[in-house]
């Protein structure tokens, strides 16, 4: 390679690394902003914040509303979290292993929610459940939030699955164990990275999802970030900056955790 | 460890019955109409190039395929419609196939988990095959911290633990280099001889499987063209197939004169007595390169031409120095190519361009009256 770093000159490594860190740094700079905004006194958002306060915070958990919406959050994302795995696991055996016709349009199928407007879906799923009466139930909060999660997780297992050698599962089985145990004791440890990522994709999918969730909701159950944007077009209030502080919080764990997964299976693998 | 080591099986008793075998993928036989029956305690190896059915073959036996036709039975029993985990047999594959997740001591003491074994007879068996595999020292580690070959012989006493009847190794030794698939092979030949185990092999590697084996079914085409000890199919191939595939030949193309004579571009040679051979019938004969030899002119002069022998005047075209043996390529006033191989110790005083007597002794020539003339040229090694 002829830009490895040894091989440039002082001025171009100089001049990659001011532009790489122009590019984080506007990357970063809307959340480092929000994250500062959430410890501003100032009532108006104002930048840079005349001082510092955790009144803000204080609101913020102190107000069923907006803990109603985190809780639901929560629960709608790891809903969501499981279904998508316990759906993805075996869509991903099928189009891995699967010898039947039309088992690429399959995975084409499957994948379609990644290339339709997410909108388009919203509209469609909300005409749905609303004929079905099911709107602003944590039911249509999960059905719609695995459809579009689901994807990730199937390409996320199917990736893990392809590089994983199924002659040690067949070692498994020649050693007395059926296929359904083999595929338990051997199979799945070894596509646990696919399954634990496709996990955490579904899971941050949900959490910061709102254009479903906005059609779901009802004035008795909505998520964080559906009651974000209705606060949002009401007054403009710091509480959304700390809600959103938070939501940028978890998503930022959930990726670390992520991370760290990954190293700790490089390391043993 | 008395548990693991038995007395040389009784050999002879047939443990395994192959009958009309065949695996079809639509059009295409990939096991074609196969019999074979496997002594109990035989070290038995399919020999065959990539796509000759003998990978096909053993994953029948394991399970993994369903034959589309025939009979696989154990000490008679059919094994067709039982499960590749109930048929209590051992496999080590190609890649090694270790679980990855688990340590070496767990990889080997897998089997016997999944048989729900008391630990105390779990931990003595798995410590038996450690000492037996020779990797006491290496039990706590993950299969990625090891060796091809120490993976390979983890694998090994997987397979072992739990005492199958019959050990599948489909090219165990495949992924290894030389030297180490060497030491192996001879490691395996000593396991089999200790535990009197039951083994099917599968290698295209024509060496190893003279080395190992204690019997060869050599495929091609979804059929078993050759079975026999080693040392059988090389001296007296079947076929022109198994003559070609198995080392080196020289293939003389001739016309029958009664049983024992043929004619040689127009010179009469003796064969083996071959019955019901009509003159002018063409009869193929094959000669190993180790088993003629060249003379020069002033050496034929002086050493008369043995009874029983033949002798085919040529012209040496190249002479090839191979450390402990000599080739010497001739061509025959007919146009036939002929290569004589030597101990170089022996010596060969020859030099390209010289006039020569090839002779070689009638009875260790084959006769064959049928073959394809593609045949006559699938040499599966080297020199």
């Amino acid at each position: 390679m002829l830009l490895t770093p040894n091989a440039m000159s002082r001025r171009m490594r100089f001049g990659l690394y001011t532009t790489t860190g122009l590019i984080a740094l506007f990357l970063l700079l809307p959340i480092v902003f929000i994250v500062l905004l959430s410890f501003g006194s100032s009532q108006w958002l104002v930048f840079p914040p005349p001082g510092w306060t955790l009144k803000w915070y204080g609101q913020f958990f102190s107000n069923a509303d907006w803990m109603d919406a985190a809780y639901a959050s929560l629960k709608v994302a790891i809903l969501t979290t499981i279904f998508a795995v316990a759906l993805g696991l075996p869509t991903a055996f099928a189009l891995v292993r699967g010898r039947f016709r039309g088992r690429e349009m399959l995975y084409g199928l499957f994948t379609l929610p990644m290339i339709v407007p997410l909108v388009i879906i919203a509209v469609a799923v909300y005409a749905l459940f609303l004929k079905l009466g099911y709107t602003g139930t944590m039911f249509s909060f999960v059905v719609s939030h695995v459809i579009v999660a689901l994807p990730f997780t199937i390409i996320s297992i199917i990736n893990s699955l392809k590089l994983f050698d199924q002659s040690i599962e067949d070692a498994a089985v020649i050693c007395g164990a059926s296929r359904l145990q083999a595929i338990f004791k051997v199979t799945f440890p070894g596509i646990r990275p696919g399954m634990v990522a496709g996990g955490l994709f579904a899971f941050l999918v949900s959490w910061d999802e709102v254009v479903l969730s906005v059609m779901m909701a009802s004035p008795t159950l909505q998520t964080l970030p559906v009651k974000m944007w209705t606060t949002l077009r009401q007054d403009l209030t710091p509480v959304i900056a700390v809600a959103s502080t938070l939501l940028i919080g978890l998503s930022v764990l959930v990726m670390v955790i992520a991370a760290a997964l990954r190293r700790r299976n490089e390391v043993s693998a | 460890m008395s548990a693991v080591i038995q007395d040389t099986a009784e050999q002879g008793k047939t443990l395994v019955s192959l009958r009309n075998l065949n695996k079809h993928y639509g059009d295409f036989a990939a096991v074609d109409n196969i019999s074979l029956d496997i002594k109990d305690g035989e070290f038995l190896t399919f020999l065959g190039s990539s796509g000759s059915g003998k990978s096909t073959t053993l994953s029948m036996l394991a399970g993994f395929e369903t034959p589309s036709s025939g009979e696989i039975q154990v000490n008679g029993q059919s094994l067709v419609n039982v499960p590749p985990h109930k048929r209590d047999i051992g496999m080590v594959f190609q890649r090694y196939s270790l679980f990855p997740h688990l340590s070496v001591r767990d990889n080997i003491g897998f089997p016997l988990d999944i048989r729900k074994q008391a630990s105390a007879e779990r931990e003595r068996r798995v410590e038996a095959m450690l000492k037996l595999v020779q990797l006491e020292q290496f039990a706590h580690r993950r299969p990625s911290q090891l060796s091809g070959g120490q993976q390979q012989r983890v694998a090994i006493a997987r397979a072992l633990v739990y005492e199958p009847r019959i050990l599948l190794m489909d090219e165990p030794l495949g992924a290894l280099d030389k030297k180490l698939r060497e030491d192996l092979q001879d490691e395996l030949r000593q396991l089999h001889r200790r535990l009197g185990i039951t083994i099917v092999y599968v290698t295209h590697d024509q060496e190893e499987a003279m080395r190992l084996s204690q019997r060869i079914a050599i495929f091609s085409h979804g059929k078993i063209v050759g079975l026999g000890t080693g040392y059988d199919l090389y001296q007296n191939p079947p076929n022109a197939f198994v003559a070609s595939f198995l080392g080196n030949s020289n293939f003389l193309k001739l016309k029958a004169q009664g049983n024992a004579v043929a004619m040689f571009e127009g010179q009469p040679l003796s064969i083996r007595l071959t019955s019901s051979l009509h003159t002018d019938q063409d009869v193929l004969l094959m000669v190993r390169p180790e088993k003629a030899l060249a003379l020069s002119m002033k050496q034929a002069a002086s050493e008369p031409l043995p009874a029983g022998w033949n002798e085919v005047a040529a012209k040496v075209t190249e002479v090839l120095f191979l450390g402990e043996s000599l080739t010497c390529s001739v061509v025959t006033a007919g146009g036939t190519a002929m290569t004589v191989k030597a101990l170089s110790a022996g010596g060969m005083p020859l030099s390209a361009g010289d006039q020569v007597k090839v002779r070689w002794a009638a009875s260790d020539a084959c006769v064959y009256t049928q073959w394809a003339e593609s045949d006559l040229n699938k040499a599966a090694g080297a020199h």
